[in-house]
């Protein structure tokens, strides 16, 4: 009987365990194959055994390093401002007010708009010449109305910051709204009736009570803003220069303009590693709110 | 967890098939590299066939293929010919291609290849060497010819010509210049005197491909023989010049850095500019009804910033065969067929796509279209870029060293000096192969 259960149980998982394997663990595999290999596919010549020097190559060759510090910092910057609108939008939301259905629509179709789509629809906005953000600042008789924006470093990452929020805020403000709908309101009325302001009650329930909400919505954002490439491959190329270089970007060249398989397979375990660091201190973070 | 009584067992179990499957995919992942053998079992020329045609081409372009098919199809009833369509956008139709020639496919059997890309495709053996159908070379541009050229031997025929030239508004500039100095001059003058003009000069300087096509219009040098040093005087001056063109002369916007040749064509039709740098393309945009630089177009090379001649980037598409296809000899037949006079005249009128044959530039074709005319001349400046295996990864470099130069974070001179080396190295490792 038991025998026969397990092997029930087995058959139901079967199908779950092989697709993981065959989209998580074979790839990750794959790659760890190739960071090991000199493979440039294009090249004619086969490949052959490299050892750990690809991995040297990145950590030497003054391309990976600068990448990865872009990469920490834009995700570092991107997520802090993400979540604080985020939650703004979010507890705005939650009131009850005319129209809210409307607005909360309105709010969310950002994150509705494909990545490329977005990304492409932003660089035409910050078009110089042409484009609704020199416009509106011409319009307005504001500074900066005849910025470059995607000309210069810091400008350029702006822009990129700006794509990226405007696509991505809204996803923190689903993922926060629907957490703030589980406090039970009359822990609030307690609160007045004990004589608590409103930022007191904000800062003690709140906050407290959304903080897995907040988890939730910080693990992903942080991972998918470390992973960024759609924002940037069509707005930057990772320009001017290599200024918006960040690592996936990095990786994609690896892989898809030189098609050397082991830097970009070391890359990409480089990523790998730092994605489930990110994610350990995360999930340590959420335990120690836990236990608390 | 109380659900695996013996979880240990499962564990092993999970470990073993992981570690199968693991050596699955590596063996299968040695196969695809290493690559199988040639396309044995050809197919002759006169059996009943389908063969796949890889083009890139939207509006008139693709209109024009379509014909061009229907054409060929008429004249040759037994073979059909199915039209793959890649990317617009010429990285991404590389993409496509290398995928499906990395993973071995047999077709497409006809490929379009942008004249950059041939010797990638030549040197891993994705293409046909074209010597058994032997090509008359003779009966194109030079320049073209030597694109599809690999280690001597031919892999792709010209399709159509493309060659990057300087417009000029004819009724705001009196003679085309001949040198920077002067096409500086007259940006500026006509600046004064025009109100309606945003600028004096449009260029593509974005971080892609058209930013080295540009440069080497110029009057850059970033052919084969380049390579091994391209830090020499005509590089430093003609990216000197796209640099002192924005920040110094101040004659183009620095928006140019920005800009693809769409922004350029915009800033042209739109008759905010008297100078713009493009591709034959926007000659008959031009002069179509309704554009506001009707009947003020002129078209030449642009003048070299380093002072010797003029030439122009070399543009185009080439044709070549899928060296695993099975239908290689319909294929010749097709390409024999897209560049027949007949075929390339019809394709001039149709798309304005200047033909790569030379005795294509027919009285029919002139009088219909006179501006192939001026564009002849352009042509025949035209320079190749590398003929390289390597020549994409050459080019990113040079994106990156051009936007940096643009973007004011380094000197033409710096920006040469550190991104020689690197160029060299990545050429060597092409001869090595």
């Amino acid at each position: 009987m038991l025998a026969r259960d397990r092997r029930f149980g087995y058959a139901l998982v079967a199908a779950a365990v092989i697709v993981l394997l065959v989209i998580t663990a074979y790839p990750l595999f794959y790659n760890a194959w190739n960071s090991l290999r000199h493979d440039v596919v294009t090249s004619g010549i086969p490949a052959t055994w490299a050892g750990l020097s690809n991995y040297k190559e990145i950590f030497t060759d003054n391309l990976f390093v600068p990448s990865l510090v872009r990469t920490i910092g834009f995700t570092v910057v991107s997520v802090a401002v993400e979540t604080v609108i985020g939650l703004g939008l979010a507890v705005a939301l939650n009131r009850a007010f005319p129209g809210r259905g409307l607005v909360r629509a309105a709010v969310f179709i950002p994150w509705a708009v494909p990545t490329v789509v977005s990304a492409q629809l932003w660089k035409n906005m910050f078009d110089p010449q042409n484009g609704f953000v020199n416009y509106i600042l011409t319009e307005l008789h504001l500074p900066l109305a005849h910025t470059t924006w995607l000309g210069q470093t810091w400008t350029a990452w702006g822009a990129i910051l700006v794509a990226d929020a405007w696509r991505n805020t809204p996803f923190i403000a689903i993922v926060l709204l629907a957490g703030l709908q589980v406090i039970p309101g009359d822990i609030y009325e307690a609160a007045r009736i004990d004589g608590a302001s409103a930022w007191q009650a904000f800062r003690r329930l709140t906050l407290p009570l959304l903080k897995p909400a907040l988890m939730v919505a910080m693990i992903f954002r942080t991972l998918q803003s470390f992973l960024i490439f759609d924002v940037v491959y069509n707005m930057t190329a990772g320009g001017p220069g290599t200024s918006t270089s960040v690592l996936s970007y990095l990786n994609y060249q690896a892989f898809f303009v030189n098609f050397d398989y082991g830097y970009g397979g070391a890359i990409s375990i480089a990523l790998v590693v730092v994605a489930l660091l990110i994610a350990a201190v995360y999930t340590r973070v959420f335990r120690v709110e836990q236990v608390l | 967890m109380t659900w695996w009584p013996e979880r240990h067992h499962w564990r092993g179990r999970a470990v073993t098939a992981v570690a199968a499957l693991a050596a699955a995919g590596l063996a299968a992942a040695g196969c695809g590299s290493s690559g199988g053998g040639s396309a044995s079992k050809q197919v002759s020329a006169s059996a009943k066939q389908t063969i796949v045609f890889a083009s890139q081409g939207l509006g008139g372009e693709g209109t024009a293929s379509k014909a061009a098919v229907a054409a060929f199809e008429k004249a040759n009833p037994n073979i059909k010919v199915n039209i793959l369509n890649l990317s617009p956008v010429s990285d991404v139709a590389l993409q496509q291609l290398q995928q499906r020639f990395i993973s071995g496919a047999s077709t497409p059997d006809v490929v379009t290849t942008d004249v950059v890309w041939p010797a990638t495709f030549a040197r891993p053996g994705w293409i046909q060497n074209l010597a058994k159908f032997h090509p008359d070379t003779s009966a194109f541009y030079p320049a073209q010819m030597q694109s599809g050229t690999y280690k001597g031997q031919v892999y792709a025929i010209p399709w159509f010509i493309n060659a990057e030239g300087l417009y000029y508004r004819k009724d705001l500039v009196k003679t085309p210049p001949t040198t920077v100095q002067q096409l500086v001059s007259d940006a500026k003058s006509a600046m004064s005197r025009d109100p309606k003009l945003k600028e004096g000069f449009a260029f593509e300087g974005d971080k892609y491909e058209g930013a080295v096509t540009a440069m080497q219009s110029f009057g850059g040098q970033v052919g084969l023989s380049n390579l091994n040093n391209i830090n020499t005087p005509a590089n430093q001056a003609a990216l000197k010049f796209m640099a002192d063109a924005i920040h110094t002369y101040k004659i183009a916007p620095s928006a140019v850095s920005t800009w693809e040749e769409a922004q350029v064509q915009a800033a042209w039709l739109g008759g905010q500019t008297p100078f713009a740098l493009n591709w034959p393309y926007i000659f008959a945009l031009s002069e179509a009804n309704g554009s506001a630089v009707k009947g003020k177009t002129g078209w030449v090379p642009f003048p070299n910033a380093s002072g010797s001649a003029a030439q122009a980037s070399l543009g185009g598409d080439d044709l070549a065969i899928n060296a695993k296809s099975t239908h290689q000899a319909a294929a010749w037949k097709f390409i024999q067929y897209l560049t027949s006079t007949q075929a390339q005249v019809a394709r001039a009128i149709a798309a304005g796509d200047p033909p790569s044959v030379k005795s294509a530039y027919t009285s029919e074709l002139l009088s219909k279209a006179p501006y192939f005319k001026d564009e002849q001349k352009v042509f025949a400046v035209a320079t190749p870029r590398a003929v390289s295996p390597v020549y994409t990864q050459v080019s990113s470099q040079l994106q990156t060293m051009i936007s940096s130069v643009l973007s004011g974070q380094q000197s033409a001179q710096a920006a040469l000096s550190a991104t020689a080396p690197t160029v060299k190295q990545l050429q060597g490792t092409a001869s090595g192969g």
